[in-house]
């Protein structure tokens, strides 16, 4: 074990001492594959790893969660060598990502809003699709939300907030429940929330479904109209604008409301591209990741989708057959 | 000139690697900043709170160390006793568990869900998300550093000395805070350093515990998320002068009075 240590702490040395790590080319998959993605995958890609792993050996899957934004940024920034990049919400990889680091996106699964709670939070009994902004604004009562400047769960939490207020016919409805959540109910990912709900540290936290759904949570389901949950709304859902923060500190930008899709891409200058492309392959297959996804409360989009020709012309070859232009 | 053996060269080189391995990153990360980006950084209101609030919060968990840690490590210094061995390890727990893990475990407690929670609750004391929690976990993460650098410091005074303070009728609390105290006391102010040292680093813990009031660490990740790395390296970088130049006073300090006793 001190031995492994020692050794890695060499490579740390001579990495340090040498330059960065070129693309490599080889064959066969296998060797490392380097995987950054959302918080809310963490649980299906962890089963499509196993998965994974049983049917190529010779592949590791190196996985790391992280908010979206960071991982897209691990990759822009820093420079960390990565395969593929997978994030909760498309638009970072159109953000952040396209055209320096990657060349295409592929939309493929969906997620809704949900409040989520355990038997032990505070008027748990009481608590409906029809009350709980009510229940969020009774003394005593502890909510959050991940850090809308950092997550797409949080400022998309926000947005369900916004959506409510017309929903349900509350004028002032948004202001009122912001006023009643202080700032330290605010967390980095949604799933920082969970152990703090766990522990009773906090009593309701606004979630993705699947994440809900994966850790066994009970939650409230929103209609669809507000849960950020069906894309056919996406007109009604582009009513809620979130003012999160610039590129510098200082400066803001308003994201508009949209559903919640999923986008994956391939980075660029994969250091093994061959393992990325085959793990993609049976990612995105019908039977294959995206049925792993759909057993976890994330709706996959089947076949995957891809905005224009254009992008689809992109694609590895591979690929090309397991996705539909579709906007 | 005389001929120096080849292990003389070998610990002249081996030295210079460790130096660059530490200062290579450190050098790259501080230079990386501009000037006017670092003054534009100090005029920004919340990190100058950050850095403060790291300073206050660690700076509390070294005096709660201090307070309650060096009995402990005078009593682990003097007297033997049966499974000493398992608290001298219990106390040196913190330095081993995952960070994350400790955040967790100190939030467990303080839940709703747990009799110390509710009770706390019941006195108002909240630990989630408020300075109080942050100087708990730091204390929690700090503490072992304090013990064993004083405990050392304890070691290497004569039990001598002690006992002729005895043998003259002196009562144990005053012999050692006459005797014992006035000696030791370096090993403390080094002990304060380390705890506090450690406490200022601490992320992983803290920020489960309290993402908001920011420490500066945890502020350093926020910005490096929200706006990259040019807007977090400042903050990075005036943390680490903040405390080079903090650290460096109270060595300066120490040394000198030793050099004078």
């Amino acid at each position: 074990m001190i031995r492994r240590h020692m050794i890695e702490t060499l490579v740390v040395f001579s990495f340090i001492v040498s330059a960065a790590l070129p693309c490599s080319v080889g064959a066969e998959p296998q060797g490392k594959l380097i995987l950054f993605h959302a918080g809310s995958l963490s649980m299906p890609f962890e089963a499509m790893e196993k998965a994974f792993e049983a049917a190529i050996p010779k592949v590791d899957v190196l996985r790391e969660p992280s908010g979206s934004q960071k991982a897209a940024r691990k990759v822009s920034e820093l420079n960390k060598p990565c395969d593929i990049m997978a994030s909760a919400d498309y638009q970072v990889i159109d953000r952040l990502l396209i055209p320096d680091f990657a060349d295409w996106n592929v939309r493929f699964a969906t997620n809704q809003i949900v409040l989520s709670y355990t038997d032990k939070s505070k008027f748990s009994k009481d608590i409906t699709a029809d009350n709980w902004y009510e229940v969020l604004q009774r003394k005593g009562v502890s909510w959050g939300h991940s850090d809308p400047n950092l997550d797409p769960c949080g400022y998309r939490s926000l947005m369900v907030l916004q959506l409510a207020e017309t929903y349900y016919k509350q004028p002032g409805l948004y202001n009122k429940l912001i006023a009643k959540r202080p700032k330290e109910n605010i967390r980095p990912k949604e799933v920082d929330l969970i152990s703090l709900l766990q522990t009773g540290n906090m009593d309701y936290a606004w979630e993705y479904l699947s994440v809900a759904v994966q850790h066994g949570l009970k939650y409230i389901a929103l209609p669809d109209e507000i849960n950020l949950g069906n894309y056919q709304h996406d007109d009604l859902y582009a009513q809620a604008v979130v003012r999160v923060t610039g590129k510098e500190p200082g400066t803001f930008m308003d994201i508009k409301g949209n559903s919640c899709t999923y986008g994956v891409t391939l980075i660029k200058c994969a250091p093994n591209r061959e393992a990325a492309i085959a793990f993609l392959t049976y990612m995105l297959k019908p039977d294959g990741g995206l049925k792993v996804l759909k057993d976890m409360g994330q709706p996959p989009f089947v076949p995957c989708r891809v905005p224009t020709e254009e992008m689809k012309a992109r694609l590895p070859v591979e690929l090309k057959g397991l996705v539909e232009v579709k906007k | 000139m005389e001929k120096r053996e080849p292990f003389f060269w070998l610990t002249i080189s081996c030295g210079v690697i460790v130096m660059a391995f530490i200062l290579l990153p450190l050098m790259d990360m501080v230079t990386a900043p501009s000037l006017s980006m670092l003054k534009e950084t100090l005029k920004d209101r919340d990190v100058v709170r950050s850095i403060w609030l790291s300073m206050y919060t660690s700076g509390s968990a070294a005096l709660i160390s201090f307070v309650f840690g060096t009995p402990l490590a005078y009593l682990l210094a003097r007297t033997h006793f049966r499974g000493k061995r398992w608290v001298e390890s219990i106390i040196d727990l913190p330095i081993v568990i995952p960070h994350p893990v400790v955040g967790i475990a100190i939030l467990s407690v303080a839940g709703r869900n747990h009799w110390i929670g509710q009770m706390l609750g019941d006195l108002g004391i909240r630990i989630m998300g408020s300075v109080t929690g942050i100087i708990t976990v730091l204390t929690f993460v700090g503490l072992p550093f304090y013990i064993n650098t004083v405990k050392a410091g304890f070691e290497g005074i004569p039990p001598r000395l002690e006992k002729v303070s005895r043998s003259l009728g002196a009562s144990m609390s005053s012999t050692f805070f006459r005797i014992t105290f006035p000696l030791a006391w370096r090993s403390m102010v080094i002990g304060l350093i380390m705890c506090m040292a450690r406490a200022i680093s601490e992320f992983g813990a803290v920020v489960i515990v309290a993402y908001h009031p920011m420490i500066a660490p945890v502020m350093i990740y926020e910005r490096f998320e929200a706006y990259g790395l040019k807007y977090s390296q400042p903050v990075a970088v005036w943390l680490v002068l903040v405390c080079l130049c903090l650290f460096l006073a109270l060595r300066i300090l120490t040394l000198r009075r030793a050099r004078e006793i």
